[in-house]
């Protein structure tokens, strides 16, 4: 398929062996840890109907984040996934920011999860007698663990996150059963927990920020586009049927916590749905909830290892960041050096002791490379009107999902301005001048042609 | 010195003996292989 | 046909360099808030040495099923409201808030322009003029 001439040479690439399920595992697994730990900040924000309107709300957002991504991913199948939609349809400047939005927000996010498995541990050591344990061994070993499960191989990896995502969703629906949902006012209290909204509809706005941990990391599925047999079937499946799971998981969590906390407490919980388990009362259950939180937990960094790793190759491929860091494993097919660097950064960042920054810049992370989203499909659709090239699904109601999508970003970005208005401005601040050094550094390094990869003709107004 | 601190320990040896491992495999490839060869992957190729 | 750019090879210290330098700002931009954190953090502390009555229960005014969720937590009526009386500030400052949008905004329209231009060039040598 290359076009360049005289290079007849063997080359490597990465395995062709995941299927939809595995898309499913990627996806969920990495999303999953939101509803044990975090989505509840939106509590603190704006009480726990500010939370649920933020739940529908973002899940809206995320829909069509799922709808856009499916159209442009199942046309540009390759490693990277939205970097190499940005290098495509934008521009170079573009594709290296969402490059490093995507870096950014998973090994951000493998860091907390990684934390939170440290925490996990001391907790339960705490319940068993022995108290102030060190989480650091702990979070070491859950990301040298999975740094190495990552480095033998795609297939393993993300058959694990498949068997452990799966047991942390039917621990939710066996809490779910637990709390008696058909009996009201047995276990679940909602009637006296809930309460009218604290802040009014302001805290609704403000909440939507961490209502993006509900879903945030969907989008992950499509960095697998160059390892799964049929791209532009199992990732808009596989996608599609993550974000259905979020939506079923998300409102069952929101309805079992609101039922058993009240939200002050809630809102600022570690670990909500464990918290649950336990003021069930049934030492099983509470048993169940730590495997699961700690399951979920694993399965998130584990896919964020992958997915970091694969936008980082990528951009060391194109030269956008060092070309070392471009190969490819001979043996296990995997982009081992990127795998590899990204390990002590993960770590430093579990160790900087600054959660709810690192979690933020994760958050916002996300949220540029949604707002880039929604520009990106306009564009795509100007280009290359539909039928000029073959795409493997076509969105229906073009623009009106880009409009809606843009409308609620920046609906987000004001709900951060209100409480994390400097972690705003600083991470701005930070693309800002990586943009820059790009421009002036970096760009000189790159190759100018060969960044457009795909068999497609010369694009409209170009 | 209880369960929880051997743990504590065997966490941090497993984890270094898992880094080690990797580091000493991708030198050893780097070795073994052509840098060039490494490097080859196209982006979209089926 | 436009003119084929060969881009120069670079050396093993600048790829080093180049990726600390990407590390180094990351850091940079996590640490920043925190000299902001710090300023507030003191006034706020200096609030709540103001008003410090000891809380209970019944000033609390909670009802008995919402109390009783709060003691199977583990909480009593100070511990519990310390949390109850944390609340965010959504005064909304007017410039603060346009400049935010300002940086935002005009991110993203340097980015665009910024992308259209080497884009073209991109084009033009993989297509020709």
């Amino acid at each position: 398929m290359s076009t360049t001439t005289g290079d007849s040479k063997q080359r490597i690439s990465m395995l062709k062996v995941l299927n939809p399920f595995h898309i499913w595992a990627l996806g969920v697994g990495i999303v999953l840890v939101g509803e044990f730990m975090g989505w509840n900040f939106s509590v603190a924000k704006g009480g726990a109907y500010g939370s649920l309107i933020a739940c529908w709300v973002i899940g809206l957002l995320y829909t069509c984040v799922a709808m856009i991504d499916s159209e442009v991913t199942s046309t540009v199948a390759a490693a990277g996934g939205q970097y190499t939609q940005a290098k495509h349809i934008i521009g170079p400047l573009m594709a290296f920011n969402v490059g490093l939005y995507l870096v950014m927000a998973y090994t951000m996010l493998e860091a907390a999860d990684a934390l939170v498995v440290g925490d996990l541990m001391k907790s339960g050591a705490e319940a068993l007698g022995h108290a102030g344990l060190d989480t650091k061994p702990f979070v070491v070993l859950t990301i040298a663990f999975l740094a190495w499960l990552n480095y033998r191989g795609v297939f393993t990896t993300l058959t694990l996150n498949f068997v452990i995502t799966f047991v942390a969703f039917i621990a939710i629906l066996v809490l779910f059963l637990a709390v008696e949902p058909a009996n009201p006012g047995a276990v679940l209290k909602h009637k006296e927990l809930l309460t009218d909204l604290p802040y009014g509809w302001i805290g609704v706005v403000a909440s939507l920020q961490f209502g993006m941990w509900y879903y945030l990391g969907i989008e992950g599925t499509c960095q697998a586009a160059e390892e799964v047999r049929s791209a532009g079937r199992a990732i808009p499946l596989g996608t599609m049927g993550g974000m259905m799971t979020l939506l079923v998981a998300a409102s069952l969590t929101w309805y079992i916590c609101a039922g058993l906390m009240p939200w002050q407490y809630l809102g600022q919980a570690v670990t909500p749905l464990y918290d649950a388990g336990t003021l069930v009362g049934s030492t099983k259950l509470q048993l169940l909830l730590f495997v699961a939180t700690a399951f979920a937990a694993i399965a998130s960094a584990n896919g964020c290892i992958n997915d970091a790793s694969r936008a980082w190759f990528s951009l060391g491929r194109d030269r956008y960041m060092p070309v070392f860091f471009g190969a490819i494993h001979p043996k296990y097919r995997t982009p081992y050096r990127s795998i590899i660097f990204l390990v002590p950064i993960a770590v430093s960042f579990a160790f900087t002791g600054l959660l709810d920054q690192v979690i933020t810049f994760s958050i916002l992370s996300g949220l540029l490379g949604y707002t880039f989203m929604s520009i990106n499909i306009v564009k795509f659709r100007k280009m290359w009107p539909l039928g000029s090239i073959h795409r493997g699904y076509i969105h229906p109601f073009h623009p009106l999902p880009a409009i809606t999508l843009l409308i609620l970003c920046s609906a987000t970005y004001f709900a951060t301005f209100l409480g994390y208005g400097t972690s705003l401005l600083s991470i701005l601040a930070f693309y800002i001048v990586a943009s820059i050094w790009f421009s002036v550094r970096r760009y000189k390094f790159v190759k100018r042609a060969d960044q457009f990869t795909m068999p497609w003709p010369r694009p409209k107004g170009y | 010195m209880d369960l929880w601190d051997v743990l504590s320990q065997a966490a941090w040896v497993v984890s270094a003996a898992l880094l080690i491992w990797i580091v000493k495999d991708a030198i050893s490839v780097s070795q073994q292989y052509d840098e060039e060869f490494l490097m080859s992957s196209r982006e979209g190729d089926e | 046909m436009t003119k084929h750019y060969e881009p120069p090879k670079q050396g093993w210290f600048g790829q080093i360099f180049d990726s600390l330098f990407v590390l180094a700002l990351v850091y940079l931009s996590l640490m920043l808030p925190l000299l902001f954190k710090a300023k507030e953090a003191a006034s706020a502390a200096a609030g709540a040495a103001a008003e410090a009555v000891k809380p209970t229960w019944e000033s609390l005014q909670l009802s008995p099923v919402v109390q009783e969720q709060w003691e199977k937590l583990g909480y009593d009526a100070e511990k519990a409201a310390a949390l109850i009386n944390t609340k965010f500030d959504y005064t909304i400052d007017p410039v603060w808030l346009v400049i935010t949008a300002v940086v935002l905004i005009g991110y993203f329209v340097f980015m665009l322009k910024v992308s259209d231009k080497e884009y073209r060039q991109v084009i033009a040598e993989k297509f020709g003029k």
